[in-house]
């Protein structure tokens, strides 16, 4: 599904974010990318999805590699992942259904088709009771469920999860990285880059390390530390 | 497509009340440089007609002496007729000439009392082929010897002409000038809008949204400036311009005012596009540098 191949991105400022990695992700895995602050973890979900683009090697999205699309193209791509943020990333001035609808809309998918999609979102995320809710109104963990609702509003078969729980208390981390492996076993390749110690060690999934920009550890059933 | 149709209209007319002050400004720069480029657009097109209307009237006025016979005046105006560049001759006797000044003023002057004596010569009308000759013609004419006075409005004519062109240059010029401000007031105004949704166009960039569709309410939110400020603009000009003609046909009826329905049907259509045209750039220009910094 996902294939890094050598690939490096050095930053004009001298900063090599990622050096050299190369990394293969199967359909419907589910993997946590864990380092400190500054080994490359959000680097690396940000050339998936084309807001960055490496300074060298390939990034194979479900064999297409992303690097060579033309900027006309990337919008095509971005529809088959989603991405969840830790700052969630609504906008303010929706409501929790215009914040889901909003991904479809600027598919230009029709009218019926928009309020079916979001509901079930809504639905499997269990956001129906704040459907008309403004983001203000809703706890840390129900914007995270309306993000992550956005997210797979279009059915992608990637999801991106960029510290899905940085600023959620245990108890709803947990909820969320239920929900994360709930979307998995819809047949979705899920990757989440996380600090969360103690969710990637209950969820004993497959653990890729980075440190300084260097792939250090990829991890069948791992844990955060060795 | 529809339901894309119904979101940019939504989304444009969104922003438009959010930014409610720039977008009414940015709408009243608009109507004020379009009302200028219509006014200097009507200005040009009468003083044109105006020296039209001189030119086609223009007659050169040559004046024998007071006591030239008839039979004489006869004879000058065969060798006037026969000047190149002359196209006709008018003769004027002096006993028609006193009859229809008496006819003209003798109403507001006690003419019979205070003259005795038929005081006007004869006089000829001539028509010249162009504008141009009557230096020429007049020239000729005064060379004949007989003739005491000519008398023709060439520098007048002339004095016209330059200030046609003037004002045709000076307000092509302004009118660069101001839709050059103008557009720069529309770019800037769509542009807070722009950065008033940064926010939204990540996240629409991020979900997957083409460019075109992102610049889509920009563009509908430069028109309906655009439109707003054309159509004020258009009302303003047509009000005015039927008002002031009105005016001066009543102060200067002698002052050919220009009516054509169709030529100022264009103008006031031309002022409503330019406006829309102008709307249309500017939210183009905005949003795709925007969208440049965003990619």
């Amino acid at each position: 599904m996902i294939e890094l191949i050598n690939v490096s991105k050095n930053y004009p400022n001298g900063i090599d974010a990622l050096n050299n990695i190369s990394l293969t992700i199967g359909k419907e895995e589910f993997i946590f990318l864990v380092g400190s602050s500054g080994a490359g973890k959000t680097t690396l979900l940000k050339l998936l999805y084309r807001a960055e683009k490496p300074s060298a090697g390939k990034v194979m999205v479900d064999r297409v590699n992303v690097v060579e699309l033309n900027a006309g193209q990337v919008p095509y791509l971005r529809r088959n992942i989603g991405v969840v943020f830790q700052d969630f990333k609504l906008l303010p001035k929706r409501t929790v259904y215009e914040n889901v609808a909003f991904a479809l809309r600027v598919t230009g998918a029709p009218r019926s088709t928009i309020r079916r999609k979001a509901m079930q979102a809504l639905e499997l995320v269990g956001l129906l009771r704040r459907v008309n809710s403004f983001p203000d109104e809703l706890s840390g963990g129900e914007k995270q469920r309306a993000c992550i609702a956005r997210a797979i509003v279009n059915n992608p078969p990637i999801l991106l999860a960029d510290e899905p729980t940085g600023n959620l208390d245990p108890t709803t981390s947990w909820d969320i990285l239920q929900l994360l492996d709930k979307i998995n076993r819809r047949n979705t390749t899920v990757v989440v880059a996380t600090h969360n110690k103690s969710i990637v060690d209950e969820m004993k999934r497959r653990v890729v390390e980075l440190e300084g920009g260097r792939l250090v550890r990829d991890q069948q059933l791992g844990t955060y530390h060795v | 497509m529809f339901s894309s149709l119904e979101f940019f209209i939504i989304e444009a007319f969104r922003s438009f009340r959010r930014s409610a002050l720039m977008t009414t400004v940015a709408i009243v720069t608009i109507t004020v440089s379009l009302t200028i480029f219509g006014a200097f657009l009507l200005l040009i097109l009468n003083l044109g007609n105006v020296v039209g209307t001189i030119s086609s009237r223009l007659d050169l006025v040559a004046y024998t002496g007071k006591n030239l016979s008839l039979e004489e005046a006869g004879a000058i105006q065969v060798r006037l007729a026969k000047l190149p560049g002359v196209e006709r001759v008018e003769f004027t006797s002096k006993t028609e000439a006193w009859k229809k000044f008496r006819e003209d003023f003798g109403g507001q002057l006690n003419l019979e009392e205070t003259v005795h004596d038929n005081p006007l010569p004869h006089a000829f009308a001539l028509s010249v082929r162009t504008p141009e000759l009557l230096p020429v013609v007049a020239k000729e004419v005064a060379d004949l010897g007989v003739i005491e006075e000519v008398r023709y409005s060439g520098r007048l004519i002339d004095q016209m002409r330059s200030l046609v062109s003037a004002v045709r240059v000076g307000g092509l010029s302004l009118i660069v000038l101001l839709s050059f401000a103008t557009l720069l007031i529309v770019v800037n105004t769509i542009r807070l809008t722009v950065l008033a949704r940064e926010t939204d166009i990540y996240i629409m960039k991020l979900v997957g949204a083409t460019d075109t569709f992102v610049k889509w309410p920009f563009i509908i939110e430069g028109v309906m400036i655009g439109l707003i400020g054309g159509g004020a603009s258009c009302l303003i000009l047509k009000l005015s311009y039927e008002s002031v003609a009105a005016r001066l046909a009543l102060a200067l009826p002698f002052l050919p005012i220009f009516t054509n329905q169709l030529v100022l049907t264009l103008i006031y259509a031309a002022v409503i596009l330019g406006g829309t045209a102008l709307g249309m750039l500017g939210g183009q220009i905005s949003v795709s540098r925007a969208l440049k910094n965003e990619s």
